[in-house]
């Protein structure tokens, strides 16, 4: 029965959300408040006629109603439960209604707390937000229906992908697209903004924050997806190039890209029309790699039927998008000019949008080598293949620069930066950056990436450090505080400054745990039970893997051959590991479950590759023989760590809430809206704003010493 | 069942949006109260430039020229904004007045003045001051008549001009 | 003006520098694809292999049922890959690695290696594409690709088909999509679902 009522809620969403944009946009722009209430509570009914049509789905797949196309296809008796709920998300169809239901959800929210705020852009917003959704509606009802029946009832299901039946599918694809449906509000806005001409500092504050909430997500569900892959697929890698992988790296990109020129326009006043401009791409590009990812129009080895249909729907829905978005800015362009100038090259603008220009420079190469394929085979007919090898030898150089910069920027003095600034700030990081280059080749370590990784990231972590050195000590020096205590209400009082600075501390983490891969070792061999295998890793420590035996196991839904590791790190026992191979019954695939042991600093990943034909067919040993492959390697856990580490440093730079400088000046008294929380020395009065002959004033004002 | 479910969930979502347009219940459409103006808004991003700044240069990131130079420019864009925002304060607090003054006209509510009466004799008190009193001249501020030091940098107002002497509200402009 | 064109020289500065890595990076690493008949096509004058050709080229074709020869200690595969439009074109493929879960004997493959001359085929890495008569069921690595498909189901299926597990499907009984006809075997449950 709520299978058949979740149909019918997506039957009548998609009326409902073409009548409310209709009411919003009129609503707007003849300032009717009760068709602007209308077209609101569209968007909240639209979000509860989608989750009831998502609640059918599920509820199809509980129930196994094989009659139901989707669900005979992902689904089969005895798949988990876990996997029947996953199964919303698991296919193209499904995964449309899924990704409206998220749209549905975040556009809810921005009505819901923008209910007294923003009231003058808020009837664009929801106009453009519910024709957003009634596009994917649209799709999903007349290209793809997800309540599709067959003409009979199936007695079993065809089951779901073997590689997809492993936890992370209940986290990545969810993270995920609430990542990319949540850059959908920022647009909403820059859209609404351009139509009303409100091109102020209210716009800028209320994307920054739906921004990052959304890279938030996105980068998150990147992360797990690369766990997720390192995991399941048993090569020993995390990231393919694949084409679908990159897709969902070119909003990641332009929304970095942003959230740091926004920090120019807050401060400088400069480069509306450039922030204008990434906002909508950002979002233009979510909906590309949605597209890349559906149409199946680039060969990969996702090998899905191209379909048309989605493709050019697809294709549609982004011209007009671009189209609205380019005029729409060109109109305002007089308004979006800014008066002001760079005026350096050395200089903390320039490094920023120096930043910009590499970040957007490295989403144009994984764009390129993206396309470049299905060009190619367009204009000279001859198919072409670009591969990881091409995105490696790109990349990597621009991520080196990247990684620069992030020392760079934070440090480099605004507007001109003077030789002694120079001096004083960059010496000694680079000094230590170059030292540490100079002890790993010492070391043995000779490649050339990595060496650069490691040298430069040092440069980057001994910047900062300094940085919350700095702050922490010149703040419980005032304050009288200790460090522990100062440094927590530094971070407190800054949240976007420091919590920035973690998340540029998870990257270098991250990118060294990239440069690991330099010294992956690996070693093959066929063993029985009783024989061992030895790996030296690149820190020099020699482990011996002795294969214990197989045992088998019977699962829901599949069979499992689990072979016993025992393992040995320099002579020490550690313990015990387990590889398994799976054989999944619907649909009829062998899989294989890697082993892994994580210490700090590498991984020992263990692969059962092949067994004996004959396995199975007694205790000897011979029908044991198995071949393993077994690796280790080097910082891959530092991915994870500095994934961790972006995550905080995130949320800290999101969370709501820190002090508004106080004004001092006036009489003004009521000021309302304004939270003040901590008020502390170092806040500027606006009567300090004067100048030179003032010093002596200042030290009454603004202590000397860091306190921000 | 099903359809009888299905009928009445669709009956229920277009109640709810029709709703509105039926009794001419509406959203808000203007800013309200609680909110920040766009003056406030950028005064609240000139005061966390002010603040970078200061911490900026106080870390050896930026010299004292530019120092000098950047915090003026900044403060100036924030005494604009604090300008304006007065002016809508001021203008606020008077429609208000007169709202109440009305109300109590018409309905007789003597409780309603008597509070708004203290309101009224500050905005007095404060037109009065910036009508008659000084302008800082190194920073601004409107200071009351009388004053010999400026109440916010503390310059010495002695050589500042006179505010303009029409009974335009909060002559405040730097 | 002057600041105006430093920050243009840096705004080329680093468009050259990106387009320059741009390009040898497609130059250095590009390779070919292409069918078995489109490589022996290259090859056949005996000419020489061009030096993009010796870095590697990535075939795919058709996986010949039963030709698979594995050889499990020693990890060295054989087997024989078709070109899909034309069977009689063939290559015989050493492959030394483990092969995919998801190959078949009836599997689509895209390979990446070399050619050695005599028909054989060195692979460095072979993937599959489920090219059987299902519904494509992708092996794949990223969650939100499984099971992208044809829209039609049924699509490739003649009258009498075995509709994997289903049982037969007539297609071409005058049904349109999403009304095709499938006639139960064996102990299936033919049940109409009637109503909501």
């Amino acid at each position: 029965m709520l299978p058949a009522i979740g149909e019918f809620a997506l039957w009548i969403s998609l009326p409902i959300t073409l009548w409310g944009a209709v009411m919003a946009f009129l609503g707007g722009r003849w300032g009717r408040g009760d068709l602007v209430l209308s077209a609101e509570r569209s968007v909240y009914a639209v979000f509860a006629l989608l989750a009831v049509a998502s609640a059918g789905i599920i509820a199809a797949f509980l129930t196994d109603r094989f009659d139901f196309w989707y669900v005979s296809n992902y689904s089969s008796r005895n798949l988990e439960t876990y996997f029947k709920v996953s199964g919303l998300w698991a296919g193209q169809r499904g995964s449309l209604l899924f990704w409206a239901l998220n749209l549905g959800f975040f556009s809810a929210l921005a009505v819901w707390l923008n209910r007294k705020k923003n009231r003058d852009l808020m009837p664009w917003v929801s106009g453009v937000l519910l024709l957003v959704i009634a596009f994917f509606i649209g799709i999903t009802l007349f290209i793809t229906p997800p309540f599709e029946r067959l003409p009979f009832t199936p007695q079993d299901g065809r089951g779901l992908n073997p590689q997809l039946q492993n936890y992370w599918m209940t986290i990545h694809p969810p993270t995920l697209y609430l990542g990319f449906t949540a850059f959908t509000i920022p647009f909403a806005f820059a859209i609404a903004s351009l139509l009303s001409g409100r091109l102020d500092a209210r716009w800028i504050e209320v994307t920054r924050k739906w921004i990052l909430t959304s890279w938030f997500f996105l980068t998150l569900g990147i992360v797990f997806g690369m766990r997720w892959a390192y995991e399941e697929l048993g090569w020993g890698g995390y990231w393919f190039w694949d084409p679908v992988e990159n897709a969902s790296l070119l909003p990641w990109i332009v929304a970095t890209a942003f959230l740091h020129s926004v920090m120019i326009q807050e401060s400088r006043g400069m480069l509306k029309i450039w922030n204008m401009a990434l906002v909508c791409l950002t979002f233009i590009m979510t909906i590309f790699a949605t597209f890349l990812t559906r149409s199946g129009l680039i060969e990969s080895v996702h090998s899905f039927a191209l379909s048309l249909e989605i493709a050019y729907a697809f294709l549609g829905f982004m011209g007009v998008t671009f189209a609205i978005s380019a005029i729409l800015i060109l109109w305002r362009l007089p308004q979006l000019r800014s008066d002001r100038q760079f005026e350096s090259f050395l200089s903390r603008e320039s490094a920023f949008l120096l930043n910009n220009l590499v970040l957007l420079g490295a989403g144009f190469a994984v764009l390129w080598g993206t396309m470049f394929p299905l060009i190619t085979e367009g204009i000279t007919g001859s198919k072409v293949s670009v591969g990881p090898p091409f995105f490696n030898q790109v990349n990597i150089p621009i991520g080196l620069m990247l990684l620069a910069l992030m020392g760079i920027g934070p440090v480099i003095a605004w507007r001109r930066a003077s030789a002694r600034n120079l001096k004083k700030n960059f010496l000694i990081p680079t000094a230590v950056g170059i030292g540490t280059g100079v002890v790993l080749w010492v070391m043995g370590v000779r490649h050339l990436y990595a060496l650069l990784t490691f040298a430069i990231g040092v440069f980057v972590l001994w910047i900062i450090a300094v940085e919350f050195w700095k702050g922490t000590r010149a703040r419980a020096r005032i304050e009288g505080e200790n460090l522990a205590i100062a440094f927590t209400h530094l971070v407190k009082r800054n949240r976007r400054r420091w919590g920035g600075y973690i998340v540029h501390v998870g990257v270098v983490v991250m990118f060294m745990g990239f440069a690991g891969a330099a010294f992956d070792r690996e070693v093959r061999q066929s063993m029985v039970p009783g024989e061992s295998v030895s790996i030296t890793s690149a820190f020099g420590h020699t482990y011996t893997l002795t294969y214990e035996g197989l045992s088998t196991a019977r699962a829901q839904n599949m069979w499992q051959w689990i072979a016993l590791m025992r393992v040995e790190r320099d002579g020490q026992p550690l313990g015990t590991m387990t590889t398994e191979r799976r054989f999944y019954e619907a649909p009829p695939q062998p899989m294989t479950e890697v082993g892994i042991r994580s210490t700090a600093f590498e991984d020992l990943y263990v692969i059962l590759s092949t067994l004996d034909e004959q396995v199975g067919m007694g205790n000897d040993p011979q029908f044991q023989r198995a071949t393993f492959q077994v690796m280790v390697n080097p910082l891959v856990p530092w991915i994870w760590y500095g994934g961790l580490i972006i995550a905080i440093g995130t949320l800290i730079a999101m969370w709501p809430g820190g002090p508004v400088p106080q004004q001092r000046a006036g009489s003004t008294g009521a000021t309302p809206g304004r939270r003040d929380d901590e008020k502390g020395p170092g806040d500027p009065g606006i009567g300090a704003g004067a100048d030179g002959d003032r010093s002596s004033a200042e030290p009454a004002r603004t202590p000397v010493g860091a306190a921000p | 069942m099903t359809f009888i479910l299905g009928i009445v969930l669709a009956t229920l979502v277009v109640f709810f949006i029709l709703h509105p347009l039926v009794s001419g219940r509406s959203a808000p459409m203007d800013r309200s109260e609680e909110e920040l103006t766009e003056a406030q808004h950028r005064k609240r991003i000139a005061l966390f430039a002010l603040r970078d700044v200061e911490y900026d240069y106080h870390a050896g990131k930026l010299d004292e020229d530019d120092y000098r130079k950047m915090k003026r420019e900044i403060a100036s864009e924030a005494l604009e904004a604090l300008a304006e925002e007065e002016q809508e304060w001021a203008a606020r607090q008077g429609r208000e007045a007169a709202e109440a003054e009305k109300r109590a006209a018409t309905n007789g509510r003597v409780a309603t003045i008597a509070g708004d009466s203290a309101v009224e004799d500050e905005i007095r008190a404060l037109r009065s001051s910036l009508k008659e009193g000084l302008i800082c001249r190194e920073c601004g501020h409107p200071n009351p008549v009388g004053s010999r030091f400026c109440s916010a940098c503390g310059s010495a107002l002695a050589a500042s001009p006179p505010a303009a002497p029409s009974g335009s509200p909060a002559g405040g402009s730097s | 003006m002057n600041r105006d064109r430093r920050f243009f020289a840096g705004l080329v500065g680093v468009a050259a520098i990106v387009t320059w890595l741009i390009w040898t990076g497609i130059t250095d690493t590009m390779v070919y694809y292409l069918t078995p008949t489109e490589l022996l096509e290259r090859m056949e004058d005996g000419a020489e292999q061009s030096e993009r050709m010796q870095r590697g080229v990535k075939v795919s074709g058709d996986v010949l049922p039963g030709s698979l020869v594995a050889h499990t200690d020693e990890l060295k595969h054989q087997f024989v890959v078709v070109d899909p439009d034309n069977r009689d074109v063939q290559l015989i493929v050493h492959f030394r690695h483990p092969l995919p879960d998801t190959f078949t004997d009836e599997a689509e493959v895209v390979m990446e290696g070399r050619y050695l001359g005599d028909g054989i085929f060195e692979a460095t890495e072979v993937l599959t594409k489920c090219g059987s008569r299902y519904e494509a069921l992708p092996e794949d690595m990223d969650d939100r690709d499984a099971g992208y498909g044809a829209e039609d189901p049924y699509a490739g299926y003649g009258d009498g088909d075995s509709y994997a597990g289903y049982g037969e499907v007539y297609p071409d009984a005058g049904y349109g999509a999403g009304e095709l006809y499938v006639e139960a075997t064996g102990e299936d449950a033919y049940a109409r679902n009637g109503g909501i």
